[in-house]
């Protein structure tokens, strides 16, 4: 019943403002100025329409305002600095003394963790190990065989074809052992995230002492600003002198993070050294190219361009123009 | 990195004048041996590393008188308490502390950083006023992020001329 009146009414308002709009196109046809109410129709419209806008504003408000919940800074993560790592330069390799110094670093701290699975040993050969220490690094590890006669799969030494065995049995195990958070896999990590190389730097030496006040850190997690979300399962695991180098250099913690972090991009891009060599081959000979074309385009060119094009009329005005 | 610095590279080796760049793995013992690897400016690096060495505390006096008479227009007593505590604790582990970590506090005492560490300092005193009181309403991640943007960004190329 209510609603029938209320509909009623509406369709009365609408009949008015009909009405109104029909009076404001006569009286724009005609310059009589005939309705006296319209104007008052208007100004209540238009007084509750923006009433309207402003409830509707202020109701969102009310809902969404007074806290953002979506693309807070600490969600997005703090951006990585960008570091001016030589190996990234055009024409400058990695230094394979770091590569060296980072697999250690790999290898006594990240390994308890992380695995390296697209990494075979036969890759360290030349570029971090000499064939040697790479083939006896191998040889720690056993490796399933092929079946033998009785179909029985045994173990043998690994070789130098063999892939960096991953510290897990399967991604299940790492969660189990990690308190559900799975360490990722590390061979192209530096390719898989934002910022590359200064991410991974930043999140290994980022972790403050403490975090800042009112930071909530959920349970089981560090507070590191440079991972999204700023809650890391990972604590911080590179401390001052924790690597012993072999070369004598002195393992600070910002020290091992940039090699490891060398190691990794080596890990991610293994070809790189080899793709800027031939890259600026490639640039040279192209170029020599180059230059040879617009030479022989010129040369092929040159009667074209450089001859001229004249008119000269008849002399003796045989020709009858037509009148 | 930059086109330049390959610019400048390429200059740097058809010049008969500068430094090689390669270098024996023995010779990384000696501290000029440290230079970076980049040897853009020949003589420049090492006798940089050098002042800076010798030059540090002067710097960091500095530094901090700066910002201390920053701080005492806005706030008096509280805040120079808070940093002369650093500034202890650097002088006694000069030799182990990590050089990222003695950058970056010299770039968050610096002029450069001043606002920021402001701001975080401000925020600080009172988000913890506020837990005191009952839950914290906010917290500082923000301000957090900027100062240590402004801080990691100053020490970068400090770093790495340090680093190996």
């Amino acid at each position: 019943m209510f609603a029938r009146s209320g509909l009623r009414s509406t369709q009365r308002v609408f009949a008015g403002a009909r009405n109104g709009a029909i009076n404001v196109t006569k009286r724009a046809a005609s310059t009589s100025s005939g309705a006296e109410a319209s104007p008052v129709r208007l100004n209540i419209a238009a007084a509750a329409s923006t009433a309207v806008a402003i409830g509707s504003i202020a109701w969102y408000y009310h809902l969404y305002g007074p806290t953002a919940h979506a693309m807070t800074p600490a969600e997005e993560g703090l951006h990585a600095t960008k570091y001016p790592w030589v190996h990234q330069q055009w024409f400058k390799t990695f230094d394979h003394q770091a590569l060296r110094r980072g697999f250690q670093v790999y290898r006594e701290v990240c390994a308890a963790c992380h695995s390296l699975q697209r990494v075979p040993y036969r890759a360290f050969v030349g570029t971090i190990l000499t064939v040697d220490e790479a083939k006896a690094m191998a040889e720690e590890n056993e490796y399933d065989t092929e079946p033998n006669d009785q179909g029985e799969i045994e173990k043998r030494p690994g070789k130098l074809s063999d892939y960096l065995p991953a510290p897990y049995k399967n991604d299940e195990a790492a969660r189990f052992a990690n308190n559900g958070a799975l360490p990722p896999d590390l061979s192209l990590m530096v390719k898989a995230r934002h910022g590359g190389c200064d991410y991974i730097f930043s999140l290994l030496t980022g972790y403050p002492d403490e975090p800042p006040a009112g930071a909530q850190v959920g349970a089981g997690l560090n507070f590191n600003p440079y991972f999204p979300g700023t809650g890391i399962a990972m604590a911080r695991v590179l401390y001052d002198d924790l690597v012993d180098y072999e070369d004598g250099t002195r393992a600070s913690t910002s020290q091992m993070a940039k090699d490891v972090t060398e190691f990794l991009n080596w890990a991610a891009e293994p070809e790189m050294d080899d793709r800027k060599r031939t890259g600026l081959k490639v640039l040279v000979v192209t170029s020599i190219l180059f230059a040879a074309t617009v030479w022989v385009k010129r040369y092929k060119w040159a009667y074209l361009k450089s001859r001229k094009i004249a008119y000269a009329p008849p002399k003796d005005a045989n020709v009858q123009h037509r009148q | 990195m930059g086109f330049w610095d390959t610019i400048t590279d390429l200059v740097d080796a058809a010049t008969p004048w500068s430094t090689a760049e390669a270098e024996h793995p023995d010779s990384h013992k000696s501290p000029q041996g440290d230079a970076p690897l980049g040897g853009n400016a020949p003589a420049a690096p090492a006798k940089e590393i050098s002042d800076e060495t010798t030059a540090e505390t002067d710097k960091e006096e500095k530094a901090e008188d700066e910002t201390a008479e920053v701080k005492k227009n806005e706030e008096p007593a509280e805040e120079e308490e808070a940093e002369e505590e650093p500034e202890e604790e650097e002088e006694e582990e000069e030799e182990e502390q990590d050089p990222k970590d003695k950058f970056e506090d010299d770039c968050k005492n610096s002029k450069q950083c001043a606002p920021a560490k402001h701001h975080y300092d401000e925020c600080v005193e009172r988000v913890t006023s506020q837990e005191s009181e009952g839950g914290a309403k906010e917290d500082c991640v923000e301000e957090f992020f900027h100062l240590a943007h402004c801080a990691t960004q100053c020490a970068a190329p400090k770093l790495w001329s340090t680093l190996k």
